[in-house]
């Protein structure tokens, strides 16, 4: 807002300031100073102190009567010492549960090891879908990251300049990449449904923390109830996410400033909460659980992971003579089935 | 310094570089010999090349169910990057004013951007069906990963130059672009100027020899 605008509000508000509420308010002093604060009333008005209200402009526009957004400084408070801090802290919390996890339990294998016996987890399409999500999500927490935690961390690091490019190259990738986030979350949505309904089963898997309370392994079909409760924080907060910063990239729709600080706060909190839970989610599917990520890259799993870890799945699988030698899991892949299998039984 | 070698030098040996070596490939194939087709004609070889060149658009219909996703994939790529190519406002000044002297009217920034995201999901679908199915992983070659990551980056450094604020933004994207069209002409990217004329080819042979296919 130039100076002309702000000097002509002024001018209109001030008559009819001092119309509305009489003369000026005589502020009394506790050491017997009394002054008579002209400007007060107006100020509070200009500042939106009491309450929100709307002036008169001939700019035509959203919120364009407002002279100053009090909201503006609470949401840009909280976006710089709350969003950020907490945000930075959960992140590396998050990284030290999963590292102390690692130190504590290691990677967790398959007692009695691989069989070699393969059995198909997942169909091309639904790793097409997951692997997008995961590419589309990836570069979106990198840059989201770096828009939101940029200023402490890589200004000090780099300076100025180069945070600036970095800053602004992200800005440009987010907002390009951030509608292909819900693309990608409904190719995941409807690809992965069928198998993520609750059934019978899944509330005692909660129950004992998939078998760490309680005797023993916690029978489970072809999810447990800790994979089906992060698939719907993936697609429910994952279209959070997207629909607040479908808001946030198209600001020519009507929505006011309020509901932009509204979005905005809306989608990185949902945004780090699926950007910390994914730490996790990543460590599990890479590190942690021995023979999982075969399922994404292949499609396939040993059936002993399966009995495993899906046991019920696994035994359907049997029943109904989908398990697949070693040999012919080779020769699917598009290998000599005589040499892979000669180096498997080597290892 | 760098500014100068990549506005400069670099642009126009990558710029000769394409131009001659797309030249070269092309007039090596039209010009490769051919043994002379002694067989009597049973139907018209040049609507048999017509007739390919627009038929292969469109899968048969045995396959669209097992190839949908790079059916889909593939056009929402190829498409995507046509309409930004050539119809980004960027793009058609840059071309108005470094080499063709004319320029025509570019494409709303709104459908710019829609263009962009489609092209950017056709080939990370594209890439992924190339790295996950076992048969496309086989016989894909350095080259298709070394185009398909190529192509990847020069969109993403001039998306990443879309605000137009920086210049090492500008200058990374024009690296990029430079790196590309030299890599062009020895690439899987020829076929951009091939896949018309070897369709036709095909076409004609098989029209030559009434094959329905």
């Amino acid at each position: 807002m130039n100076i002309q605008t702000l000097l002509l509000l002024v001018g209109l508000l001030l008559p009819q300031l001092s119309l509305a509420d009489g003369p000026p308010k005589q502020n009394n002093f506790p050491d017997g100073v009394s002054s008579q604060s002209l400007g007060a009333d107006l100020w509070r008005e200009v500042r939106q102190r009491d309450l929100q209200s709307s002036g008169v402009s001939q700019v035509k526009g959203v919120d364009s009567g407002i002279l100053i957004n009090a909201h503006g400084d609470q949401w840009a408070r909280f976006r710089t010492s709350k969003l950020t801090t907490y945000g930075s802290i959960a992140l590396a919390a998050m990284f030290g549960l999963v590292f102390l996890f690692y130190v504590i339990r290691g990677k967790i294998g398959i007692e009695g090891g691989f069989s070699g016996n393969m059995v198909q987890r997942f169909t091309d399409y639904q790793r097409i879908a997951h692997w997008t999500l995961a590419i589309v999500f990836l570069f979106l927490a990198i840059t989201g990251l770096i828009l939101l935690l940029g200023r402490p961390l890589l200004i000090p690091l780099f300076g100025k300049g180069v945070f600036s490019i970095l800053a602004s190259a992200s800005k440009e990738g987010h907002n390009l990449f951030g509608p292909l986030f819900l693309v990608s979350l409904l190719m995941m949505l409807f690809s992965y449904v069928s198998r993520n309904i609750y059934e019978k089963g899944d509330l005692t898997w909660l129950l004992r923390l998939g078998g760490s309370i309680g005797d023993g392994h916690v029978s489970t079909g072809y999810f447990n109830m800790g994979e089906k409760i992060w698939y719907w924080i993936v697609i429910l907060i994952g279209l959070v996410v997207a629909l607040s910063g479908l808001i946030l990239v198209s600001p020519n729709f009507g929505q006011g400033r309020v509901i932009m600080e509204l979005s905005h706060i809306t989608h990185t909190i949902g945004a780090l909460a699926l950007i910390v839970f994914s730490v996790a989610h990543i460590y599990l599917g890479w590190i942690g659980s021995e023979g999982a990520m075969e399922g994404m890259k292949t499609g396939y799993v040993d059936a002993s992971w399966a009995d495993a870890h899906h046991d019920r799945w696994g035994k359907e699988c049997r029943d109904q003579g989908l398990v697949i030698s070693a040999e012919e899991y080779a020769r699917l892949q598009g290998k000599n089935p005589a040499v892979e299998v000669a180096t498997e039984q080597g290892k | 310094m760098i500014e100068n070698l990549i506005d400069g030098p670099l642009w126009y040996f990558s710029l000769a570089v394409f131009c001659i070596g797309v030249l070269w490939q092309l007039v090596t194939i039209i010009f490769a010999s051919r043994k002379q087709d002694l067989s009597l004609a049973r139907s018209s070889s040049t609507s048999g090349a017509l007739k390919t060149v627009f038929s292969r658009f469109v899968p048969h219909k045995e396959m669209t169910s097992k190839i949908g996703i790079q059916l889909v994939a593939g056009y929402l790529f190829h498409l995507g990057l046509f309409a930004l190519l050539f119809f980004a406002a960027p793009h058609v000044i840059f071309l108005e004013q470094n080499l063709l002297g004319f320029g025509w009217a570019p494409l709303p920034h709104w459908a710019f951007i829609i263009a962009a995201q489609a092209a950017f999901l056709g080939l990370i679908i594209l890439w992924l069906r190339r790295m996950l199915h076992p048969v496309s992983r086989l016989i894909s070659t350095l080259d298709d990963h070394i185009v398909a990551i190529l192509t990847f980056v020069v969109m993403l450094t001039g998306c990443f130059a879309l605000l137009e604020s920086s210049t090492g933004l500008r200058l990374l994207h024009r690296f990029s672009v430079e790196l590309w069209l030299i890599y062009f002409p020895f690439s899987a990217l020829m076929h951009t100027f091939t896949f018309i004329p070897s369709r036709a080819f095909t076409g004609a042979w098989f029209g030559r020899r009434g094959i329905d296919a």
